[in-house]
């Protein structure tokens, strides 16, 4: 599959800069756009109120999509990401009902997503088996583990920690819900990694060209290994904003999340080749599919037509993507 | 990552003498479950059990079939279990309307198809990655068919040659098995006998020399969209067959089934390599470990935790086999 076998061709460093920055440009624009027809076109659409609104809805998938983005630039994919939401709400909600403690909830549930993130890295990285096949076992194996814990019921949340409740409702200074606060400190955090540390630009290296990186010295084995655990740890965090809104473990939380993530990633010019794309465009491409999907709701569609818009919009993306790129070698 | 695609072309070559080896080991699991599983369950060998396995197997077989096709030539369809589900619906609505089964299995033969044209365009003019395109193509037909539907769609007529389709029999064998059996030996010999099934495997092992000997890569590709889209065409009225109901939410998580079921028999994603009689012993361990937890009165959940399982094992052994096929 092309998504393991091309080897993205790439030549100056400040050349790709101008290509993000020309891709994001063009993202940001498409954002405008969609803000301004539906504040146009929707009543109440462009008030705070629905703006923090989508914000704090768009935070699961922008937490996410940061380990989405940064497995899929280091060549690989993670489609086990839908099911982890599920599996770590189990910890979390159940220590959090023994214990009273959202403290040792929350690190229950990081424990777990570290543990998850430990097996598809190895797997991937060490043990060499395709990431396709490793996360879409793994996803397998987690649902159908939550199915035989729970029994298909929910598990509600009784302790009813205020702090954990904040989570969903809470606002910072009453304006910024928590959620979005969270994804927008994690985004700048990884956004500062991918950009300017080395280990970021090791992870482009690996995924641009594995076979440089090792020659250049990088553990390609390592980088590939800790991009899994980061994306399970970003999941995971997710998965607890998830349980917070719905204010318990579900079992059926988070299915075909994984393919929203992925969408979204893409859209936002990130390449399933590896080595192409930022967390700023997979952070555009979120927010627009999200605003876009809150401005069909308010012009009163069915929610089925956002679906159908959104995998037509991503399939033009990329194609778009594709014939500028292709244009762009001369080919 | 090119040094991956050379270093599995140099295994093939290797491995192309040890074909069988891979199959033997996925032959020798499937002996050994159903041994097992009959020691502790007699019943397992039943005529009934087994004919039930076989019906289980058709669906995924039947789709699997084209999947195998498309994965050698190293691209993938997602889209199939949203598309397995429309096109039970709208079969189920043609022949509501028409009292036909020809026409009804016309219209989900042509939507099928249609959607399997889609995906192999954007793939091959377009040029998006097929794991993307048909995520999107896979949006688009769940929200589609909800849009069509948003219950099921009821079988009015009750005619007697649709049923027969999920149902019937043929002495002792039910016509989903015959159906699927077909299929797949039509399969199986384009593959493995014809010009057409050797630029198969040709295009997914080295797509570029197969263009520049002159053969269109896209057109092959192209084909084996079509042909899956036309294998989940036939998958979708069987189901709604078999349900008695065009069901908007047939068919999900299907894609994956079907996919783990190809991966398992030992074809690989990266294109180029595998093969239908592996595809073949796929779907009948994943439909034996599925009959095993059924009957052994397991928790029916396993059904996803073990496939997963075994998915990763499988893949994981033929690495180390390889590995040591090398040395």
């Amino acid at each position: 599959m092309s998504l393991a076998s091309t080897a993205s061709a790439k030549d100056q460093p400040s050349m790709l800069a101008r290509l993000f920055a020309r891709q994001e440009l063009a993202l940001l624009v498409c954002l405008v756009l969609v803000l301004a027809f539906f504040s146009a076109t929707v009543e109440n659409f462009f008030s705070v109120r629905n703006m923090t609104n989508v914000l704090g809805q768009a935070s699961l998938a922008l937490t996410a999509g940061i380990g989405c983005a940064i497995v899929f630039i280091s060549g690989e994919v993670d489609i086990s990401i839908g099911s982890l939401l599920a599996t770590i709400a189990l910890p979390l909600i159940i220590i959090m009902n023994d214990t009273n403690s959202l403290l040792l909830g929350v690190s229950g549930a990081l424990l777990f997503g570290l543990i998850i993130g430990v097996v598809n890295g190895y797997l991937v990285a060490y043990a060499g088996i395709n990431s396709l096949i490793v996360t879409l076992g793994t996803m397998f194996i987690m649902r159908g583990g939550v199915y035989l814990y729970t029994g298909q019921r929910a598990i509600p949340d009784d302790a009813s920690l205020d702090s954990f409740i904040a989570l969903s409702d809470g606002r910072l200074f009453n304006i910024i819900p928590y959620s979005a606060v969270i994804a927008i400190v994690l985004l700048a955090a990884f956004g500062y990694m991918m950009q300017h540390r080395p280990f970021g630009r090791q992870i482009y290296a690996v995924g641009g060209n594995q076979e440089v990186a090792r020659l250049a010295g990088y553990d390609v084995r390592r980088v590939k290994f800790i991009c899994f655990i980061i994306s399970a740890l970003l999941a995971t965090v997710a998965g607890i904003i998830l349980a917070a809104r719905v204010g318990s473990a579900q079992h059926t939380a988070g299915l075909n999340f994984e393919f929203q993530v992925v969408a979204a990633t893409v859209l936002g010019g990130v390449s399933l080749a590896g080595g192409i794309g930022s967390l700023t465009g997979m952070a555009l491409g979120v927010l627009i599919l999200q605003f876009l999907s809150n401005g069909l709701r308010g012009l009163g569609l069915p929610t089925e037509w956002q679906l159908v818009i959104t995998g037509m919009i991503i399939i033009a993306a990329v194609a778009f993507d594709e014939a500028k790129r292709r244009r762009a070698n001369g080919g | 990552m090119s040094e991956l695609t050379h270093a599995s072309a140099q295994k093939r070559f290797i491995g192309g003498q040890l074909l069988g080896s891979s199959q033997l080991v996925l032959g020798a699991m499937l002996a050994v479950l159903c041994i097992a599983i009959s020691v502790a369950a007699p019943q397992f060998y039943s005529e009934a059990n087994i004919i039930a396995i076989l019906r289980q197997c058709a669906l995924v077989l039947i789709v699997a079939s084209g999947m195998t096709m498309l994965i050698i030539t190293a691209e993938v369809d997602l889209s199939v279990g949203a598309s397995l589900a429309f096109v039970g619906c709208i079969g189920m609505a043609v022949l509501n309307s028409t009292h036909s089964l020809a026409l009804g299995m016309l219209a989900a033969l042509a939507f099928a198809g249609g959607v399997g044209l889609f995906n192999g365009l954007v793939v091959t003019r377009l040029r998006v990655n097929s794991l993307i395109a048909t995520i999107g193509t896979m949006m688009m037909l769940q929200g589609g068919v909800y849009l069509f539907t948003r219950e099921a769609v009821q079988n009015h007529n009750q005619l007697a040659s649709f049923t027969d389709l999920g149902a019937g029999y043929v002495g002792a064998v039910p016509v989903p098995v015959i159906l699927a059996a077909l299929i797949f030996v039509v399969a199986y010999v384009t593959l493995r006998f014809t010009t057409l099934g050797r630029y198969l495997y040709a295009v997914g092992a080295n797509e570029k020399a197969v263009r520049l000997s002159g053969l269109r890569s896209e057109r092959l590709k192209l084909l084996a969209f079509v042909v899956t889209g036309l294998a989940v065409g036939i998958a979708g009225m069987i189901l709604s067959s078999l349900m008695n109901a065009g069901q908007p939410t047939a068919g999900r998580g299907f894609e994956l089934t079907v996919i783990a079921a190809v991966i398992l028999g030992g074809t690989s994603l990266l294109g180029g390599r595998g093969s239908l009689f592996g595809t073949l012993l796929g779907v009948l361990v994943l439909k034996v470990i599925d009959n095993g937890i059924i009957i052994l009165g397991w928790n029916q959940d396993l059904q996803m935790v073990v496939p997963g399982i075994v998915i990763i094992l499988a893949t994981y052994l033929d690495i180390i086999r390889n590995k040591a096929n090398v040395r």
